[in-house]
């Protein structure tokens, strides 16, 4: 199981395909904020996924605390109710923020 | 509480006094709601300081709502010389137009005054009054008030506006108005909600009065939604009135969650469940499926990429499980109610697939079923693993958030519906008997799906066989032989609770009941003890619990006959289906078209008319579905190949019914026939069973 963005990302990258997110088509870009800025572009086309640090505009842009998606990433908070309480935001289509989180799992021990 | 009047699209309402004021305390359902938070809670108009009284109030569409007023209040003898129209709709937030007019040969100058204020409540909070964490901000702009809320992250704002300049404070809005003899005053006011669209806040919109435009668009849309739809031309008023009734219904019902774009699907309840429900929207969906199967689509898709992909005990979420319940609230922001979303409940992943394989017999749409082919297998792989509670075969549900989940995870989900003929409580875990009935469906209807679409054979005997095994064991275990019926439920220790429900109708229509028991079951549902003369009640007479106005202890749901009727037919009981209709359809009378939720379980004989049961939300999507699913079983229609088979069982009352351009994976076709079918007496009482 990740225990940080950088795990989950590169993890999934290796994959290069993820069942999950065989409804996804189009790009997120993940940018996490606090101390060193750290920006992520997953590319999915139904459930094929390629990872990268590239700087394009995505589908979706998605911005988070670093910290709080660290949490997020080892289930200790529900990325839905985050996005309603503003914690995290997404520019352009939710849709896709909405099918990726199905790969975050859930709070240790249920 | 007075009357109130409630317009609404999407998730947006605004429910408001007859005169059009909302004054509402932290427990009070009115005010302007969007996505289950309150936008308004004061919004009260004054001229010259006093209160207005209403003359007439007309709803002329689900999304708008107009309001004759007169000043003074309180007297009988009204003798103005002024009076007042407000006009509002529906749209991001509310439109309304207020008008003044002097009759008066003289010039009027008058102080028109609202007041405005807002609380930011979330829907759970007005349930259950609770405390706010954050912090109210009122600033008052040069064209505008703006009332917001902050709470961490978390952000509402209401943005309130007018087209005539006003002396904006913090309470409010003051215009000085001068009407001359035989004139008129007139000023647009724009209220604008601000929330998380797609989890970003919005900027306040600097724009006003776009209210104009979407009532148009609306008014179009709904035009279009008529349209499309099959028409009815019948002898029976009652049945024509009905017929449009739950249409013009459905299409208010209509909910497009935040990631749908423009698809919609049924929402649960007008105004309070105006949100996703797993259970209600497949249910609403089956019932509208020859009507509107666009629907169905969206309910599969939007459920579908929904589905629970981990355990989380606070959500009760599991790897396959369809969602119970959602919601954008500010308590589930904040992690406290779970529903972001809820997934307790254990027959909406079943009916999940129940759906998909009804959807694809209609329309043939084979390409949903493929993309969603991982979902259904999910869904599949849930009924046997999770939701095995018991490791003993059969789906049960205990819930795991002993906080804020929900006890009951069946339709009938009140603290006191699962009961044994003496009235006890059954522990839990509970094995509902329908519950079976849906798995096995959901279980057969998979294997047609995985052989004629996923072309997976190996997959089809599989499921096959273990289908034909949850039958055989469930016609053993559940059956209780000296009474001739199902039990409602196995216990925690595996012992039948005994009491006689309605829940054997769904039996009837999963396909669960052994054909040598069939009779036995229908004569108990159109028995006595469980027909009323109006319809099948949820539990019988004479049973412990019994209570003809308790929720899920006596009264009659529509909904719930709707789909005994359909196992009814299944079973090759028409006539049967046929009295089950006509009783229910006869009580749509009393409520001009518009079935409530449920009504009273009394005998048609002694009440002579249906009690409704007193709820906060009407329509309710399943009772909106319920004529629909009738015309469906009484004109006998099942989609075979390519083919639409038509055969008709009719109430002898209703007379001629054509249902024309019924749309499918055969195009359109018409539906005809005639009321031929001898219902009996109408009476619950003194119905017997001929077959």
């Amino acid at each position: 199981m990740p225990e940080t963005a950088a795990e989950l990302f590169e993890s999934l990258g290796r994959r290069g395909h993820e069942p999950l997110l065989e409804q996804a088509e189009g790009s997120l870009r993940f940018e996490l904020e606090n101390g060193q800025p750290q920006r992520w572009l997953v590319e999915v086309d139904k459930g094929d996924v390629v990872v990268s640090h590239a700087n394009r505009k995505a589908d979706a842009t998605i911005r988070v605390d670093a910290k709080l998606f660290d949490r997020i990433v080892r289930g200790e908070v529900n990325a839905m109710a985050a996005v309603l309480r503003g914690a995290v935001t997404v520019e352009g289509d939710p849709q896709l923020l909405m099918l990726f989180q199905r790969i975050f799992p859930g709070p240790q021990g249920g | 509480m007075a009357d109130l009047v409630s317009i609404l699209d999407g998730n947006t309402f605004v429910v408001s006094d007859e005169r059009g004021d909302i004054e509402a305390s932290s427990t009070d359902p009115t005010g302007l709601f969007s996505f289950d938070t309150r936008f308004l809670s004061r919004w009260v108009l004054t001229i010259d300081g006093q209160r207005l009284n209403a003359l007439s109030t007309d709803d002329l569409n689900y999304f708008e709502a107009r309001f004759f007023l007169v000043p003074g209040t309180g007297t009988v003898y009204v003798d103005s010389k002024l009076s007042v129209i407000r006009k509002r709709n529906v749209a991001e937030g509310f439109h309304e137009e207020l008008t003044i007019l002097n009759h008066d040969d003289k010039p009027v100058e008058l102080t028109v005054r609202i007041d405005a204020g807002n609380d930011f409540a979330d829907l759970f909070e007005v349930k259950d009054a609770l405390d706010k964490q954050g912090k109210y901000e009122t600033r008052v702009e040069p064209e505008r008030l703006v009332l917001s809320y902050v709470r961490e992250t978390y952000q509402r704002g209401t943005a309130i506006s007018s087209s005539k300049p006003a002396a904006i404070d913090k309470e409010g809005l003051t215009f000085d108005v001068r009407i001359g003899p035989g004139g008129s005053w007139t000023t647009e006011l724009d209220v604008m909600t601000t929330l998380l669209a797609s989890g970003q806040p919005r900027a306040l919109p600097k724009v006003r009065s776009v209210g104009r435009n979407v009532k148009t668009t609306m008014q179009t849309d709904l035009a279009r939604w008529l349209d499309a739809a099959p028409r009815l031309q019948c002898d029976s008023e009652t049945l024509g009135l009905t017929y449009r009734r739950s249409l013009v219904d459905l299409a208010a019902l209509r909910f497009s969650p935040l990631t749908a774009g423009r698809r919609s699907l049924p929402a649960a309840g007008l105004p309070w469940f105006m949100t996703m429900f797993g259970r209600d929207s497949i249910f609403t969906s089956l019932q509208a499926l020859p009507f509107a199967p666009e629907l169905a689509a969206t309910t599969l898709r939007e459920l579908g990429m929904r589905q629970g992909t981990r355990v989380d005990d606070f959500r009760e979420e599991e790897p396959g499980r369809i969602l119970h319940e959602m919601r954008y609230g500010e308590m589930t922001a904040f992690e406290e109610r779970p529903h972001s979303p809820y997934y307790g409940c254990a027959d909406a992943t079943p009916l999940f697939v129940v759906l998909l394989d009804e959807y694809e017999l209609w329309t043939g749409d084979r390409k949903l079923v493929r993309e969603f082919e991982r979902e259904a297998r999910a869904a599949i792989a849930w009924i046997g693993d999770y939701a095995d509670r018991q490791n003993n075969g059969y789906v049960s549900y205990k819930r795991k958030n002993e906080e804020t989940g929900l006890e009951n995870q069946c339709w009938k989900d009140s603290w006191d519906s699962i009961s044994y003929s003496d009235g006890r409580l059954a522990g839990f875990p509970r094995a509902t008997c329908e519950l079976q009935g849906y798995a096995y469906d959901a279980q057969m209807r998979a294997a047609r799906l995985a052989r004629v679409v996923w072309k997976d054979t190996v997959y089809a005997e599989e499921l096959e066989k273990r289908a034909a095994d949850l039958k055989r064991r469930f016609n053993r275990d559940f059956w209780i032989e000296s009474k001739g019926y199902f039990a409602l439920a196995l216990d925690a220790d595996g012992e039948q609770v005994d009491s006689l429900t309605s829940n054997n109708g769904h039996l009837l229509w999963s396909g669960i009941v052994d054909k040598s028991k069939a009779k036995s079951v229908v004569q108990h549902l159109l028995g006595p003890r469980l027909f009323s003369g109006w319809g099948i009640r949820t539990l019988a007479e004479e049973e412990g619990r019994y209570n003809p106005i308790g929720y899920h202890v006596g009264t009659v749901w529509p909904f719930d006959n709707s789909f005994i009727a359909w196992g009814l037919r299944r079973y090759g009981y028409g006539r049967e289906a046929a009295q089950v209709a006509a009783g229910v359809l006869d009580a749509a009378e009393y409520f001009q078209g518009r079935l409530p939720e449920a009504f009273g379980g009394y005998d048609r004989s002694l009440t002579k008319y249906p009690v409704q049961y007193p709820t906060a939300c009407s329509p309710q999507a399943w009772s909106t579905g319920a004529p629909l699913l009738f015309l469906r079983t009484m004109l006998g229609l099942e989609p075979a190949g390519e083919h639409l088979v038509v055969d008709p069982a009719l109430p002898v009352g209703i007379g001629h019914v054509e249902l024309l351009d019924i749309p499918g994976r055969w195009g359109r076709i018409d539906a005809f026939g005639r009321g031929r079918v001898e219902t009996g007496k109408r009476s619950g009482r003194q119905a017997t069973l001929t077959r």
